[in-house]
Order: structure tokens, then C-alpha cells, then sequence
């Protein structure tokens, strides 16, 4: 195909690719580049080399505290949203439930529904019912978003799986238990790989849930962040952002070693 | 045990905490945006649709929320139907090139936006330094930095939406046209871009909902006067504490959302389907 296009065509079609990917990629590295300024401003280019800036964030209370908060919310919503999530899809995939096709839809409402409007209702819930958020509100209300996530893409796992393993396994007397846990689920593995990698990116990097479900005490790094940048930024933020930006990095790393970057992205 | 009674255990867990912990939220949400000091009232729906002021809200928020989709359709297009016809090389860097910014926090690109748009920014700089702008020139705190701070946060979505329709597209379809005499531009316009038309919308559905209900990004790079809808929800609740006017709002933002969205998705499912 690309041969036979005309080379204007093709420089114009890389000068667009280059334009883009400076856009896509310019506000990360333009934090990045702020970090290691030694300017007690923030200013891009950065003015000389300094890692102060690190050290600052490594020895804050406030963004060592809400790195903390944000991992464990983040670990805990990944491992209940695989198990929950992976365990209704395998069901769901097997369409013998009444109302299955309803069912699915239900899995998968939470995608469609904008975060801000499920954010004030559960907000409004908890007060109602319990007093202050608490960790388990973000725990509860990550663990509702990220879900469908994990459904789908353990679904489109099991779409392309051999339906016949299961029976298989029941005519040489394997019993439920043993079926589910050494035929479907190592079945499952991709799908659950992948959307345990959306639920802790989702978790670790949301904001609006975060934001509505905060006190003082619960403050993700994501509201953190935030917080400083509505009063009062300096070079500090930037480098709590670049560890964000590195873990994305090490995410993107990982999952390409496991799956595959392409697959993950087709989910 | 059988089968019937294998499968209800396995949705149960799912059913019963999306039952209770997204379903009874967003009820009590609704009934909250109904009641007043006396019984049910539709008082802050009048209060909203009454105020000149808020109904400038929500005409910002969906004039800004259709030029953010239109410019990531009109970039995203031509970005996922490149991914789909280069080699497989250059097409994990550019998969690369629109996950990691998608899996980079909202709030910190964002960060990146204030400071190559702020005063004295990379970009400003250059404008002015390029004579294109006057000495006094400013994007923070403008309708347009909130545009381009949106189009980098939701171009991914748009592009990996259109991307897993175009990939679908036989490469041979467009060698037929071209062999019978359209120019590459010609095959493009039609050939590609009509078949592609369900990704963009399933695209532009996606990005536009997001974009109307996002405050993180125009909170920060519009400031406090140029107001969306969802960042005026967000202020009633954590500023004013008007609870039941920030419920009544988002009831609005989602019947907005819904009546711009239903007709469109009807219309385009039509013309995919004849």
C-alpha cells in the first residue's frame, strides 16, 4: 500500500505523526524536564541539574502519605476487581444464567455512566448511611469502576477459548472445583492479566472519585497533586509527577512482557 | 450442586456490590435532586434552567465538549488509520505513543499544559517570539487551553477507538480502488472513511461524554471563571455544600448527554446498517 503513495503525501503524513506525538507527548516531558530544575520556580526549559526536588518529595509527609493511601487502595481494588469481575464473566461467557445478555449489560454500565455523577451518589450514600468516607469508600467505589474493565476482557479471553476443555475435563471426573480452577481459569489468565493492569492504572491515577471521596487523612496522590497545583506549585509536584510517569513506564514495560502492548491496547 | 446453582455463585459477589455500591448511589442521587426542606420539589432544577448564568454554564460546556470532539476525531482518524497500515514496528511505537499518555494521570498532564501555556511558557514565548501574538498575549485561563489540555487527554480514546475498526478493513479493498483509478486521497475519502464511520462514532460518543463531564482539566487550566458543568458540580459540593443542586446538575449533565447522544448514535447506527 504505502508504496504507492506520492512523496508529498508521504512528508506530509510524517510531519503529521511528528506534530502529534510532540502533542501527545510534550506535557510529560515538559514535567519531567521542570523536576530537575535547581530554579525554586517552575520553569521549562530547566534552569541546571538538581535532584532537590526528589528529595524534598521523599521527605514530605503529605505526598509519602498519599503515595501510601493510593498504593494501597490501588492493590486492594486490583484484587478484588480481578476476582469479582473474572468470576462473573465466567459465568456470563457461559450464557446459561437467565437474563445473561441483561446481565452483561448491567457488568458493563459502569463504563457509561460519567464518574463525576456516580461520584456524588455515592458520596451522598455514605453520608447518608455511614458518616465520613472512609478508605473502604474509595476501596468500594474503584473496585465499581474498574470491574467491567476486568469482565471485558476476560470475556473477549474467553470468546476465543476452547469450550470443549471444560467437558473434557467432566468426563475424566474432574470435579467443579478442580474444572474451574485448573481448566477455565488458566483459560481466564490473559484477560484477567489485562484487566488487573487497567484496574491498578485506573485506581492509582483517578482523580474525580478521589477528589469527591477525600477528608482530611484520605488524600490519594492524584488529589494531592491536584491540590497543589490550584494553590500553590512548585518544582516538587513535578517530581512526584515524574514518579508517576515512571511507573507508568515500568507498567507499560511489564505488560508488554506478559501480553503484549498491541493486545492490551485492542482491549 | 449444578450448573445453574455453579453460575449464580460465581455473578453473585459482582452483582451484589455493583447492586449496592453503583445502583443505590446513583438512586439516592435522583432522589436527592427532587427533594426540598418540604417534600419533593423540582426547585433546583428551576434554579438551574431559571439562571442565565448557569444556562451559560451548560451552552460552554457543550459548545466546548463538540469542538473537543470534532478536533480529536478530525486528528484521531488519520492517526489510527496510519497505525493500521504501517509496519508492525513503527506501529508498537505509535501504540506506545497514545497508551502512555492514556495511562498517565489526568492531573499530571495537566500539570504539563499549565506550564508550557502559562505566561511565561514555552508556547506563549514562541508565539510572541514568532511576532504572531502582542506582548500582553495569554492562553491560561482561556476557553482555548482547556481545548487543547481536552484534545491530548481524550485523542487517545478517539484513536484506539477508531483503530480497532480500521485494522478490521481488508488493505485489498483499497488496492481495488486504487486499481481502478482513485487516487490515494480518493480511496481514502471512499473506501476507508465510510467503513470507518462506526469507530469514529463509537469514538466521538466516548470522547464527548468524557469531555462534558471532566472538571480536573478546565478547573485548572480555565481557572474559576470560565466554568463547565461538572466543575460547578464539583464547587457545590465541595464549596457551597448544596448537595441537592450539585444532584439536580448532574441529572442535568446526563439528560444533556443523553439527548445529544441517543439521536446521534440512532442516526449513525442507520446509516452504518443501510
Amino acid at each position: 500500500m504505502v508504496k504507492s503513495i506520492s512523496t508529498p503525501l508521504r512528508i506530509a503524513t510524517m510531519v503529521f505523526v511528528v506534530f502529534t506525538a510532540i502533542f501527545l507527548l510534550a506535557p510529560l516531558v515538559v514535567v519531567v524536564g521542570v523536576s530537575v530544575s535547581e530554579s525554586q520556580f517552575i520553569a521549562f526549559p530547566p534552569s541546571g541539574f538538581s535532584l532537590r526536588w526528589y528529595e524534598e518529595v521523599l521527605g514530605s509527609d503529605a505526598y509519602v502519605g498519599a503515595a501510601w493511601i493510593s498504593l494501597r487502595v490501588a492493590i486492594l481494588v486490583t484484587i478484588t476487581a480481578t476476582v469479582v469481575g473474572g468470576a462473573a464473566a465466567i459465568a456470563l461467557h457461559r450464557r446459561k444464567l437467565p437474563f445473561s445478555s441483561a446481565l452483561a449489560t448491567f457488568f458493563l454500565s459502569p463504563l457509561v455512566l460519567p464518574t463525576i455523577i456516580y461520584a456524588i451518589g455515592m458520596l451522598m450514600l455514605w453520608s447518608a448511611i455511614f458518616g465520613p468516607v472512609s478508605i473502604v469508600t474509595l476501596w468500594l467505589s474503584h473496585t465499581v469502576v474498574t470491574i467491567p474493565y476486568v469482565v471485558r476482557t476476560t470475556l473477549a479471553v474467553l470468546s476465543e477459548s476452547n469450550p470443549f476443555l471444560e467437558e473434557a475435563a467432566q468426563t475424566m471426573g474432574a470435579s467443579r472445583l478442580q474444572r474451574l480452577w485448573l481448566v477455565v481459569v488458566p483459560q481466564c489468565r490473559p484477560g484477567l492479566i489485562a484487566g488487573a493492569f487497567f484496574a491498578f492504572n485506573i485506581s492509582f491515577d483517578e482523580a474525580v472519585l478521589a477528589l469527591f471521596l477525600r477528608k482530611p487523612g484520605l488524600t490519594t496522590l492524584p488529589v494531592q497533586i491536584y491540590g497543589q497545583l490550584e494553590f500553590s506549585p512548585d518544582p516538587s509536584v513535578a517530581a512526584v509527577s515524574t514518579i508517576m510517569i515512571a511507573l507508568t513506564i515500568t507498567l507499560i514495560l511489564v505488560i508488554d512482557r506478559m501480553l503484549g502492548v498491541q493486545k492490551f491496547a485492542s482491549a | 450442586m449444578n450448573d445453574r446453582a455453579e453460575n449464580t455463585l460465581l455473578v453473585l459477589p459482582g452483582l451484589a456490590l455493583l447492586a449496592l455500591a453503583f445502583f443505590v448511589p446513583i438512586t439516592q442521587m435522583l432522589i436527592l435532586s427532587v427533594s426540598g426542606d418540604d417534600g419533593p420539589t423540582l426547585a433546583h432544577f428551576t434554579r438551574f434552567l431559571g439562571d442565565p448564568y448557569y444556562l451559560g454554564v451548560l451552552w460552554r460546556t457543550v459548545r466546548l465538549s463538540v469542538l473537543i470532539t470534532l478536533i480529536c476525531a478530525a486528528i484521531g482518524f488519520p492517526l489510527a488509520y496510519i497505525m493500521a497500515r504501517v509496519g508492525p514496528r513503527l506501529r508498537l511505537w505509535l501504540i506506545v505513543l497514545v497508551i502512555l499518555p492514556l495511562m498517565t494521570s489526568v492531573v499530571v498532564r495537566t500539570f504539563g499544559w499549565m506550564v508550557l501555556l502559562s505566561r511565561s511558557g514555552l508556547i506563549p514565548d514562541m508565539l510572541r517570539d514568532l511576532g504572531l501574538v502582542g506582548r500582553n498575549f495569554a492562553i491560561m485561563q482561556t476557553e482555548t487551553a482547556i481545548v487543547i489540555g481536552m484534545v491530548q487527554v481524550l485523542l487517545p480514546f478517539m484513536t484506539l477507538s477508531i483503530l480497532g475498526i480500521v485494522t478490521r478493513i481488508d488493505p485489498r479493498l483499497e488496492e481495488a480502488a486504487r486499481t481502478m483509478g482513485c487516487s490515494f486521497l480518493q480511496s481514502l475519502r471512499t473506501v476507508v472513511l465510510p467503513l470507518a464511520v462506526p469507530g469514529i462514532i463509537a469514538g466521538s460518543l466516548l470522547v464527548f461524554t468524557l469531555s462534558a463531564s471532566s472538571f480536573v482539566t478546565p478547573n485548572l487550566l480555565g481557572g474559576a471563571r470560565i466554568q463547565v458543568l461538572a466543575a460547578s458540580i464539583y464547587r457545590s459540593v465541595t464549596q457551597t455544600l448544596d448537595w441537592p443542586f450539585a444532584a439536580a446538575q448532574a441529572v442535568i449533565l446526563f439528560v444533556g448527554i443523553l439527548l445529544i447522544l441517543v439521536p446521534y448514535a440512532r442516526l449513525a447506527g442507520g446509516r452504518s446498517n443501510g
